[in-house]
């Protein structure tokens, strides 16, 4: 079972491998400009429109990443492996021909996903705080990189990344403390347990 | 095209940082989670450096990669990590409706990033003295919200000791009857006046 797991999350990597590369080559820009499905019927001398335009090729193979991913999770890939592989693969396909401060934010953007998710789905109450540290610092990087590129002069981003730095602090104060609080009432840490204030 | 340090410096932090995430949400053993959470916060730090922030870097190290770590690590022990296994597990189905709305919060979010149209200023603007300029804009222009953060930390520190404390009181009015005076030490005698 987990020799063949592992298996599979490689074959997944191998496969993102050479997607990214046809990716980088052009293949699927030339293919999206060049399939006849894609064009969509125009008057004569104007401009070829397209339903899916060759620009989005990143996005399009970022979403058959994507796609490749939940399935080889189906058949019972290692998770953690591919879900990693996956993201990092996209996440490189869709910023490597963008500008720097695009990069960062979905940087950002990708971690403070991973958090939301994390804060949806954990069942234990810890590491629903831990996700939502998470959270916080993918905020902190945005904010980080509009003081550079956005507002060199002032660098209000940084302060406001300083604020959220202290908040951040006592909020995971606060949420340990009632965590502990709840288990010695209730000996679980288990969020679908905590059903006090349920009527 | 010609590629610089700091994309590949970029690139490495961010390939850390992702899977280290992943480990904080996947990993069987709590613990381990608590403590993978130092790499992610770690690599961040290192992108802070990339982006000419070096007291965040070292803020983020100090508050986050220590301190923040270390309450969660202690938290974990406290509440028995090995109970794990005991919380109701969640199978495959429930867990379709979170991978597709943090699916589309990402597509929607990197797409009108994609979108925008940045006016970047020239990055090289950014004062080398920033420390400087942090520290002096804290104490003039932010010295409310400055001294506000004060207060809510300690507001958040006393609330949490009242939180997470023993509540010592309560055990001892329900054995009201078999309780010995002479038994107290001058510990117990403190709690009872409190």
């Amino acid at each position: 079972m987990s020799s063949k797991s592992n298996i599979l999350g490689l074959a997944y990597i191998l496969l993102a491998l050479v997607l990214v590369g046809l990716q980088a080559d052009g293949f699927v820009q030339n293919l999206l400009a060049n399939a006849s499905w894609n064009h969509v019927a125009a008057e004569a001398g104007s401009r070829p429109t397209f339903l899916l335009a060759p620009d989005l090729a990143d996005v399009i193979t970022a979403f058959v990443l994507a796609g490749l991913a939940i399935l080889a999770i189906f058949m019972g890939a290692n998770v953690a492996i591919v879900a990693s592989a996956g993201t990092i693969f996209s996440f490189f396909v869709l910023t490597v021909n963008q500008e720097p401060i695009i990069r960062y934010m979905t940087l950002s953007a990708v971690l403070f996903v991973i958090g939301m998710y994390g804060m949806v789905v954990c069942r234990n109450a810890v590491r629903v705080l831990m996700s939502i540290e998470l959270m916080l610092n993918a905020v902190n990087i945005n904010l980080v990189t509009f003081a550079k590129y956005i507002d060199p002069a002032l660098m209000r981003g940084q302060l406001f990344a300083i604020f959220i730095l202290t908040i951040a602090a006592a909020e995971a104060v606060v949420g340990l403390a009632i965590v502990l609080a709840i288990y010695r009432n209730m000996a679980t840490v288990d969020m679908d347990r905590f059903n006090l204030l349920k009527w | 095209m010609k590629v610089g340090l700091d994309t590949l410096l970029f690139y490495l932090f961010a390939f850390i940082a992702i899977p280290f995430a992943y480990g904080v949400l996947l990993d069987r053993k709590i613990i381990r989670a608590g403590f993978l959470l130092i790499g992610v916060f770690s690599a961040i730090s290192g992108l802070f450096l990339l982006l000419n922030a070096q007291f965040l870097a070292m803020a983020q190290i100090m508050i986050y990669a220590v301190g923040i770590t270390l309450v969660v690590v202690i938290a974990l022990m406290l509440t028995n990590p090995k109970s794990e296994d005991d919380i109701s597990p969640l199978n495959n189905w429930n867990k379709i409706p979170g991978i597709v709305s943090a699916f589309l919060v990402f597509i929607t979010i990197y797409m009108s990033l994609r979108a925008e149209n940045w006016t970047v200023r020239n990055p090289g603007q950014l004062m080398q003295d920033n420390i400087t300029r942090i520290g002096i804009d804290l104490l003039t222009y932010f010295s409310l919200p400055f001294e506000f953060a004060s207060i809510l930390l300690l507001v958040a520190v006393i609330g949490a000791i009242m939180l997470a404390k023993q509540e010592k009181e309560i055990t001892q009015n329900n054995s009201d009857e078999n309780f010995d005076k002479e038994e107290l030490t001058s510990e117990d005698k403190n709690v009872i006046k409190v």
